[in-house]
């Protein structure tokens, strides 16, 4: 009887634990992002922007939602330690990709290593969100200006490696639309905090989402 | 059942005192360990010899004190480091950034304590000591030397620092307080 009850019990408090990747472009504010998630979610807050340095390593968070973990990992994001990001790919249920919607001279870079996080087979089939940060600052680009940004980047790219590849290359217009569709963008300030809940309530039904299909196909 | 009643003792007994963490701070001969210790206890710059065995002191930062076991790193009082593992909360480990040379021998002295059992998930801060001598690595350069990658289930940061100017000791601790807190 203890252990029906026991069982009843775990398996009604019984929490999934989803790991989230938060990643980027150095200096788009991802470690300012996590410490915000976990200041909104946690009782104790997380580090003030001000006592940010550029991360040279690995910061995990963890929150608490309805029979629900999620565990930010936010790894660095500067050319080095991008080296490390596929190490995480395996085990990941989602990602968070941070560009710094302030600055428009490395967008294009942004978009270079969006794409090769993009074309890793592990991050395929999980819930993509694209976060366009520093919304707070004068003059940023909007969600929309963003999205725009990336599409002509993205086709621009596409007609080039078709011009490589000569005029008999199969083209992959296809996928690139229903991509286009498929693909999250949120504004955010990660320091003011607006957007970040919007962002992570996102995150926690679209892992619940992929939860439901797996279990139904299994 | 036992068990649980001693934590439970063990909350009731801890109620109401300072949180003291349990810091150990290693690294190889001369990269600056007791420098840093000092540095961070009483804010000056000591003259230091080549420590044989240890030095605790207890460090009062923010809400927090640390306990900062400072251990010897010549090769051979090395092995002795395991003797401390048990029961800490976090690593420092210290990098002298402008020996080049000595660079893989630190990494393989890292890795090989990290592997142990008794250190598993401790949140990891290195210094790259020595920003101020030319020629030193950057804490990138570092901490890809360092090849830290296979830490998943550690938070794990490299900072740049100077001990004698007392530079990103700050820094360092600010992030391993958070992480500790958020623990």
């Amino acid at each position: 009887m203890y252990h029906l009850l026991s069982g009843l019990y775990q398996q009604l408090t019984r929490k999934d634990e989803y790991n989230v990747l938060i990643l980027g472009l150095d200096n788009a504010g991802k470690t300012t992002l996590l410490e915000k998630i976990k200041t909104l979610y946690n009782p104790t807050p997380g580090l003030p922007p001000d006592k940010i340095a550029p991360t040279v390593g690995q910061n995990m968070g963890k929150i608490t939602l309805p029979s629900t973990i999620l565990q930010f990992w936010d790894l660095g994001g500067q050319r080095d330690i991008r080296l490390i990001w596929p190490r995480y790919y395996d085990d990941c249920h989602a990602v968070a990709y941070v560009v710094d919607a302030a600055d428009r001279e490395r967008l294009e870079e942004g978009w270079e290593v969006f794409e090769n996080v993009l074309s890793a087979p592990q991050i395929l089939d999980v819930p993509l969100l694209l976060l366009a940060n520093k919304q707070d600052v004068p003059g940023s680009m909007t969600v929309e200006e963003i999205r725009n940004h990336y599409e002509e980047w993205f086709q621009r790219r596409q007609r080039e490696h078709a011009a490589a590849l000569g005029p008999m290359s199969p083209t992959s217009e296809v996928p690139t639309a229903e991509r286009m569709a498929s693909l999250n963008v949120q504004g955010i300030s990660a320091i003011e905090g607006t957007g970040v809940r919007d962002a992570v309530n996102w995150l926690f039904i679209r892992v619940q989402n992929s939860r439901q299909r797996r279990d139904g196909n299994s | 059942m036992g068990l649980s009643f001693s934590s439970l003792f063990n909350v009731l007994a801890n109620w109401g005192k300072e949180r003291e963490v349990r810091i150990l701070m290693v690294g190889l001969d001369s990269a600056g360990k007791t420098t840093i210790l000092y540095r961070l206890q009483i804010g000056e710059v000591v003259s230091t010899i080549p420590t044989i065995g240890f030095n605790v002191e207890t460090v009062q930062y923010k809400n927090i004190k640390f306990q900062v076991w400072d251990l010897g790193g010549q090769s051979s009082i090395r092995p002795y480091w395991r003797c401390y593992f048990a029961n800490t909360q976090a690593i420092i480990y210290v990098i002298d950034s402008s020996d080049v040379e000595r660079l893989p021998t630190s990494r393989a002295e890292l890795l090989t304590m990290l592997s142990e059992e008794e250190l598993r998930g401790v949140p990891l801060l290195v210094f790259a000591n020595k920003q101020d001598i030319k020629g030193a690595l950057k804490s990138g350069e570092v901490s890809e030397q360092l090849g830290l990658d296979k830490e998943k289930g550690r938070q794990w940061s490299v900072r740049g620092s100077c001990a004698t100017k007392g530079e990103g000791l700050e820094e360092g601790l600010d992030w391993l307080v958070n992480v500790l807190q958020n623990k």
